[in-house]
Formats: structure tokens, sequence, C-alpha cells
């Protein structure tokens, strides 16, 4: 009966092999207590944040509501192009870490590093204590500035796919970082050099040009990129139709299409430069109209950052590409451009970024001036003038 | 052959629980070992007593005793990382000492049978449709891999059970036409937020939680992994009669077609709960059954215990080294578990040779 079996005997779970199949319990309970420890100190961190130092919430360019502490005291940059952003503003003794990718200015290269833009160390990032993170949605990931949030620390992504809208983004920062003086009159200036180059242009048919990206394979840019934008209000006219960021390019379709120009960056994504000498020995290229004529633009590598420098760049391109409307006298150049950009050699502000003192201005002109140094009188190699 | 069927049965029939206990106690402690110094590594800089510190005090409840950073690090980005890969090592490992048993074949891994080709097409279609919805990934992930689980079980089947052979073809069949249906995607979409799929196809330990109650989602992740490893771990002396022939288990009384049923939706069901929040890691469900095979022997009652440790080993060292090598740099984890596994496996292989 029930009581002979109950009397004296183990259940039958702990006998014979069922005994095997209860030591998988042993590893399990373990763990339990680290189970337990995991989530609590990290939320009560969170709390802590939150209650002490946060009076804003503003919305950023990716729709996040992102909470700004009263003193935006340590940042960490994610982007080449924030980085220059932040300096152009003169926030760049309050920045305490960046990429390993962000060299410009010289300055910004030593920074302690986080790691490379795409994958940076969540940990070096908190190692530095910052209290404000600053991402960009053309090259950082989601999984980090969740990872980021996560943890407490805000981030402010940006998201300009036009050039107008990466000088919204640089006002934008600036109203964050409290530096909404230095802001307002960096983001005028740019307009103005903007609204002056269009005007230049004016009369101008837009050139049909290629940007590569990339020779082997071939890949370009698409319509919806800031290059692209970039391209436009330099005069040209991106002719690869494609909505992908970075299409790969058939090279037939660069034979019918027919570019008059190509452009390059001057270090071709790091692969050092590309010649014009160097396409008219390659085997197809140098069949194409565009290479034949020599119509090949170096434009410096600020084309492929969405920072104030970006302005620069399109300037050099739309100086290549249309070398008749820029032929105007000494005089009227003076006049049409921004007066602080001639300004800096006359009134020998050409200093290095050793001086304290640089103005916003002043660092637009070593800025210019060290790059028209650098590659001879109009800055460009290779082009038919 | 009859004798040496025999010998193979009367070799596993001398595994006593004191011997797998023992085994379990030498692979938990190597386990914990390799959990320390991962909590020890790392691009802030902790010393172990700050950890153990940090540790005593969030244990009591006491955590303004120590720098808040401290408690950030070790609890908010350490000891989750490796408590996921613990979960996702001893997932993968079991699954794949699962599948090798199912398939008779020893290279099968957790990935054979399109269960992670199905599970990144979920995710990439739900970072296309619902790109900053929390938990999205993880659980488009889960529902691809179901549905790929489902898929290849009703092409596999043949007279009404699971076939090895055809299970292995339809497997291949769905995960060659998941991952050209990825790589279509992949080239074809505008690729702002495809970026991170290329991470998440090679592993990816560094995803936040989806959730705020972090301790929640864990224990969550642990009872669904203890549910299916140990339905798999309960058919273990079946295994080791099915591995013998699969006709001399069923004249010995093993349920053959359950058992073959059981297995591969417990196995499939790890993988999937694996990929779904880690992405692919290669590598640990194929070489870690292995190297214990030729450790501890082939009797699945000891086999998948130690398979769940070695798996959880591999992949906290894996990823230790992942984090550190290239700092500040941090590679995926799927780059370095074939790194650091081969040597390993080589050593056990050239071991076993002579």
């Amino acid at each position: 009966m029930n009581a002979r079996r109950k009397r004296g005997k183990l259940p039958a779970i702990c006998q014979g092999r069922n005994r095997l199949r209860l030591l998988a319990l042993v590893p399990a309970l373990m763990l339990l207590p680290v189970v337990r420890a995991i989530g609590a100190p990290v939320q009560s961190a969170n709390a802590r944040s939150t209650q002490s130092d946060a009076p804003r919430v503003v919305v950023d360019g990716t729709g996040r509501r992102v909470k700004i502490p009263a003193r935006v005291g340590r940042i960490v940059s994610l982007a080449p192009n924030l980085t220059e952003t932040l300096y152009a503003l003169g926030l760049g003794d309050r920045l305490v870490g960046d990429t390993t990718y962000c060299d410009v200015p010289e300055d910004a290269k030593t920074k302690p590093h986080v790691g490379a833009p795409v994958n940076p160390s969540v940990e070096a990032i908190i190692a530095l204590r910052p209290n404000m993170v600053f991402a960009t949605t053309s090259i950082n990931r989601v999984e980090t500035v969740d990872a980021l949030e996560h943890l407490g620390i805000p981030v402010y992504t940006t998201n300009s796919q036009t050039v107008r809208e990466m000088i919204d983004s640089v006002g934008q920062i600036a109203d964050v970082t409290d530096a909404a003086a230095v802001g307002a009159a960096l983001t005028a200036s740019l307009n103005a050099r903007l609204d002056a180059l269009r005007k230049r242009l004016a009369g101008e048919p837009p050139v049909r040009a290629v940007f590569v990206v990339w020779l082997d394979p071939l890949q370009s840019v698409g319509q919806h990129t800031f290059i692209a934008d970039a391209m436009r209000w330099a005069g040209a006219e991106s002719v690869v139709t494609s909505n992908q960021n970075w299409p790969q390019l058939s090279f037939e379709e660069v034979v019918r299409l027919q570019p008059e120009y190509f452009v390059f960056a001057s270090s071709h994504s790091g692969e050092g430069a590309v010649t014009v000498e160097d396409l008219q020995k390659r085997p197809v290229w140098k069949d194409l109209r565009a290479v034949r004529d020599g119509h090949v633009a170096i434009v410096s590598d600020e084309i492929d950052r969405p920072d104030p420098g970006l302005i620069g760049a399109i300037e050099e391109l739309a100086r290549d590409l249309h070398p008749k409307a820029f032929k105007a006298s000494a005089k009227d150049r003076m006049r049409s451009l921004p007066a602080s950009r001639e300004s800096i050699c006359l009134t020998n502000r050409c200093a290095t970024l050793g001086d304290q003192e640089l103005t916003v201005a002043g660092w637009f002109g070593w800025y210019h001036n060290a790059f028209q140094s650098e590659n001879g009188a109009g800055g460009l190699r290779g082009a038919a003038r | 052959m009859a004798i040496a069927i025999e010998n193979e049965i009367r070799g596993m029939r001398t595994l006593t629980a004191r011997r797998v206990a023992g085994v379990c106690a030498i692979l938990l402690g190597v386990l914990f070992v390799a959990v320390v110094i991962s909590l020890r590594l790392g691009a802030f800089p902790l010393s172990v007593r700050d950890i153990l510190a940090t540790l005593v005090n969030g244990l009591l409840g006491r955590s303004d005793r120590v720098p808040s950073e401290f408690a950030l690090v070790v609890f908010g980005l350490r000891l989750p990382r490796i408590a996921l890969g613990i979960l996702v090592g001893a997932s993968l490992a079991t699954a794949g000492a699962g599948f090798q048993a199912l398939l008779r074949n020893p290279l099968a891994d957790p990935y054979v049978l399109g269960v992670s080709s199905g599970a990144a097409l979920g995710a990439i279609l739900s970072i296309i449709f619902l790109p900053h919805v929390p938990g999205a990934i993880q659980a488009a992930a889960f529902v691809g891999a179901v549905i790929t689980i489902t898929a290849v079980f009703f092409l596999g089947r043949r007279g009404g059970q699971l076939d090895s052979a055809t299970l292995l073809l339809a497997g291949i069949v769905a995960a060659s036409f998941l991952s050209a249906g990825i790589m279509f995607l992949m080239t074809t979409l505008p690729g702002r937020d495809l970026r991170g799929m290329a991470f998440w196809l090679m592993g990816d330990l560094s995803s936040p939680p989806p959730t705020q109650n972090v301790r929640g989602w864990f224990v969550f992740l642990f009872v669904l992994f203890a549910i299916a490893g140990g339905a798999i771990y309960l058919t273990a002396s079946d295994l080791n009669l099915i591995l013998t022939g699969e006709k001399e288990a069923q004249h010995l009384g093993v349920n053959v077609r359950r058992v073959k049923l059981v297995v591969y939706v417990c196995a499939s069901a790890l993988t999937g709960l694996a990929v779904s929040v880690s992405g692919a890691i290669g590598y640990v469900g194929l070489l870690v059954p292995h190297a214990m095979r030729m450790l501890f022997g082939n009797d699945y009652r000891l086999l998948i215990p130690t398979s769940a440790l070695g798996g959880a080993i591999a992949i906290v060292i894996a990823d230790t080294l992942a984090r550190t090598v290239v700092a500040p740099t941090e590679l995926p984890v799927g780059a370095m578990t074939a790194l650091a596994g081969a040597p390993v496996f080589i050593y056990l292989l050239r071991r076993r040779v002579r």
C-alpha cells in the first residue's frame, strides 16, 4: 500500500539516474545571486543622475528626447565631423575624448581616444566621465547610442542629409553646449558664403560629374547624400541616379553616362592621392572623355565630412569646375567674399592653433590659409583651367 | 560490429553521478576563473579590490559606498555581458551537441539547419520596418528562427518522422535561400541603418537589454535556457542508444520518433534564443562539443552538461579577448571564437591522433 512506499525510502526523483538529472540544477542555483546582483545598482545610478542635473529636454536630429545637463563641461565626440564642429565652435577645451579617426584640427589627435566611430568602447567612454556625448547618423550605430543611453549618459545625435541641414545642426550643437552666440555667428557666416557662391554661379549650367568614393570596385554617392548636395552647391550634378547611399556602379554605367568631370577626395578614402596621370594610365578609364580632357577634380578631404569645413571644399570644387565665374577682378573677390576670409591675412591673424585667443573667424582664416598654401595658388591639383 | 556496440554501451554504463559532478565542478571552476579575469580586464581601469568592493556593496545594497562609475562598469557593462556570454555559449554548445546527435554528423553545428539565417532575416526586416522599437530586433529574430524551424521540420520529414539526411538537406537549402535574401536586402537598401547589421551578423554581445528591468530580462532568458536545455538533457541516455543505430535503439525500447522531435525542437529553440540576443556567433556550437567529446568521452549524459559549461567558458574568454586585444576598439565576438578556439581544437586533435 502507500504507507510502505513512503516510509524510509527517498522519493523516486532522488534515486539512481534521476540523481544525475538533478545535478543539472546545481549550476543554475549557483548563478542566482549573480543574476540578482545585475539589475539594481544600474537603476539606482540612473535615478541619481536624472534627479540632480537635467533641467532641459531637447529633441535631437533623430527625434530622440535627450536630457541636457545644466553644465556641459565634458564632451565626448564619436565622429570626426563632430570633433571639427566642436573645435569650430571654440569648445575644444571641453572635449575630453574623441575617436581614433579624429585628425582635424591637430589638437584633436592628442585627446584620449575611445575607439573607432563604428564600434567605440563604451567602457572607455565611461572612463572619461562625460556629461554629453555627440553622435551622428552618418557613421555611428544606433546600438552604441542605445547602450550609452541605457547607462544614463545623454547622447545627442545629429542627422544631416544636406548642406543646409548640416549648418542647422552646427547651430543646434551650439545651443546644446551653451555656445549659442558663437554658433549663430558661425552659421550666419557659413550661410552667407553659400549664398554668395550661389549668386556667383547663377549663370552657369551645372556640370555633369561623378564623385568617386572608391575605384576598385567603383563606388559613388547616391542622390540623397550630403556629398551629392554639396556638389549641387558647387555647380555640379551627380549623374549617379541611385537612392542608395554608396552605390556600387558597373563600369558600363559610367561609360554610358560619360560625365564631364570626375571628383575625388584628396586622400581617396585613405588610399592615397589619385592624380589625372594615374587615371590616364588605367586601361578603360583613359578612354573616357573626362579623363582624356584632364577633367578630374581633386578636392580636400573635407568633402567627406559634414562639418563647417565642407563649405571650403564646396568653394574649392566650384572654383575648379567653373573657373570662368571666378576670373573676376581681385577687388570683386574682396567685395563678394565675407570679410572674415580675407581680413585674416590683412590683420595678421594667421595664427597657429596654439594661440589661445583664436576667434571663430580667425580659426577659419587659419584653416583656409593653411590649405591654400599647401596646395599652391588656387588650391587645386590636376584641374583644367 | 555487435561486439563494438556492446563495448560502447558497456563503457557508457559505468558513468556515475560522481563522475558527472566531478567533471562539472572542474569546468565550473574554470568558468569561475574566466569570469574573474573577464571582470578584471577592460578599458576602464579597475583593480581586483575595486571589483570586489563593488560586488560586495552591490549585493548588500550599499551602492553609494563605491563611485558610481565603478558600479556602472561592473553591473551595467561587464556583468551583463558576461552573463549573456555564458547564456549564449551554453545554448549554442548544447544545441550543437544535440544537432550532432540528431543528424549523426560530426560537422553539424547549430546553424546548419538554417535557424541563424532565419533569425538574421527577421532582424534585418525589423531594422527596416520597426527601426527604433526596443526589443523589436530580438523578437523578430526569434520569430524568424521559429518560422525556419517549422519550415525545415516539414521539409525534413520522411515516412512521417525526421530523417537525418533529408533534414540536413532541407536545412542547407533553407540556410542558402535565407542567406541569399539577406545579401539582397543588404546590398539594395539605403544602407544607413544596416551598419549595425554587419556587426550583428558577426556576433555582438554588447547590445543592451531591450528593457530597463535588466534582472527580469536575464531571469527570463535563463528560464528559457533551462527549459530547453533540460529537455535535451532528459533525453541524453536515449540519445546514447540512438547513436548506435535507430533500429537498435527502437528495439531496446526507445521512442526514437519522440526523442528526435524533442531534440530538434529544443536545440533549434536554443539556437534561436542565442542568435536573437547576440547575432550569429560561429564555431562554438561545432568545436565545443567535439572538444568535450575528446576530453570526456561520448556519453551524452556527460557530454551535454560539459558542452554547456565548455561553451560558456569559450564565449567568456573570446569576448574578453574581443574587448581587450585591439583596445579601445571592440572586435565582434564571432571574430574571436574561431581565432581562440582553433588552436585549442588543433591541440586536442593532435593529442587524440597520437
